[in-house]
């Protein structure tokens, strides 16, 4: 029974103790660490939230960026499909006009060939009738009267002109 | 074999307490119930109880908001403490007594890992000591009744709802009784398994002491048996001193929780 009765002394050290202990941790050690557990609670909370948010913001800019992304690509090919046309239409536009200047020029060089042609033709009828005639004159050794003469260069020339004709 | 008696009684006086300081009457070879004097007990104690205040100390003011080092482990301890005990048993009022319910955890368990140390003694090994603190926390539940729900009204408290009138001169005295018998419950069972691990850490050290003074076949299986016992032991003795810890700290919040709520039912 002796046994189970405390030792006075020892009741008061282990009082005092922790008496003083608990003021220790109450007033000086606890603070700080009560005060840290609740500010780094807090600050993961703060920063779940503000991830969430982020990831909201980011998402709808990728939206926004999709959207504009398709937007883009719409009014590129329409420019290109538009482009394409104006080519087009130029391109027949150009032809159009080449084969007209094409026509016209091979139409005046026509006209021009014809009218260098048809005056080679009269200078060679001239020259022609009097060369005839030199060569005739002196082949026959006589010279014919101017009636006659008028009537062989109509006669000659009637038969040059029919040629050049064909 | 013939020596393990007297080993044995050797041990058992080995683990009262003497004095350190101060000169006590002794009767009959013990300590005097009321010398003035300081016990080994108490001079572990008070070492036990300045290491928890510096550790604490310490860790406070390390603190940082990415956990690390010993700031982290003095978080972490309160942070078990405090979602483990306080908040389990009490919920969310138990907040305002943390510090006492710390203080109660780490005293305890600082005590009883110093005496885990060869040659040390566990503050929490005399009943001194744990029938001291069971006694504050009885006194300091019971004193929160009091604040809480008026005197008459924490009396009252005590019976449980809906007793027939006829059985309050039953119940009420048992009610009272088993409360005052708190403080010596939490005191008994914190000292004597403290006392018990040691004796049996004891033992088994007698045996293997006495298998090596007389080696024999039979001997040497003995001793290293016992030398295995031993180390199995006081594995489990490092697990006890924290689960001792644990239930008294968690009994210190439940009876302060019935307190709190002693008006309600």
């Amino acid at each position: 029974m002796d046994k189970i009765i405390p030792l006075t002394s020892e009741l008061l050290v282990s009082l005092v103790s922790f008496a003083v202990l608990f003021v220790v941790m109450w007033k000086f050690a606890l603070p700080p660490i009560t005060k840290m557990l609740d500010e780094r609670a807090d600050k993961i909370k703060d920063s779940l939230e503000k991830a969430e948010e982020t990831r909201v913001e980011a998402e709808r800019l990728l939206n926004e960026y999709k959207e504009q992304l398709a937007e883009a690509r719409l009014e590129s090919s329409r420019v290109i499909e538009q482009g394409r046309k104006v080519a087009e239409t130029m391109k027949d536009e150009i032809v159009a006009k080449a084969n007209e200047e094409r026509e016209s020029i091979l139409a005046r060089a026509r006209e021009e060939i014809q009218g260098e042609k048809r005056v080679a033709l009269a200078e060679l009828q001239a020259s022609v009738a009097d060369l005839s005639v030199a060569v005739a004159g002196r082949i026959i050794g006589t010279t014919l009267s101017a009636a006659d003469h008028a009537a062989l260069i109509e006669k000659y020339v009637a038969e040059v002109g029919s040629l050049n004709e064909n | 074999m013939e020596n393990l008696g007297p080993a044995v009684t050797k041990l058992l006086e080995e683990l009262n307490p003497f004095a350190v300081l101060g000169t006590g009457a002794t009767q009959g070879g013990e300590l005097a119930k009321n010398a003035v004097v300081l016990t080994n007990y108490s001079f572990f104690l008070i070492v036990a109880v300045a290491l928890t205040a510096i550790f604490f100390l310490i860790a406070s003011r390390k603190m940082s908001l990415v956990p690390k080092g010993i700031g982290n482990i003095g978080e972490w301890s309160v942070e078990f403490v405090r979602n483990n005990i306080v908040l389990d048993v009490m919920g969310s009022e138990g907040v305002k007594y943390l510090p006492f319910i710390v203080t109660v955890f780490f005293a305890v368990l600082f005590n009883n890992v110093l005496g885990l140390i060869p040659g040390l003694k566990p503050g929490t090994g005399t009943l001194g000591t744990t029938f001291a603190w069971g006694i504050m926390v009885f006194v300091v539940y019971n004193w929160i009744g009091f604040r809480k729900s008026g005197f008459l009204g924490y009396l009252k408290s005590f019976l449980p709802s809906g007793t027939p009138w006829w059985l309050i001169p039953l119940i009420y005295p048992l009610e009272i009784i088993s409360h005052f018998l708190r403080p010596f419950t939490l005191g008994v069972r914190l000292y004597a398994n403290m006392y018990a691990g040691h004796i049996v850490l004891g033992v088994f050290g007698i045996f293997v002491v006495m298998a090596a003074s007389a080696l024999g076949p039979v001997t040497a299986v003995v001793g290293g048996l016992s030398l295995v016992m031993q180390i199995v032991m006081y594995a489990f003795e490092v697990f006890v001193a924290f689960i001792q810890a644990y239930v008294f700290a968690i009994l210190t919040a439940v009876y302060m929780n019935g307190a709190i709520h002693a008006g309600s039912h």
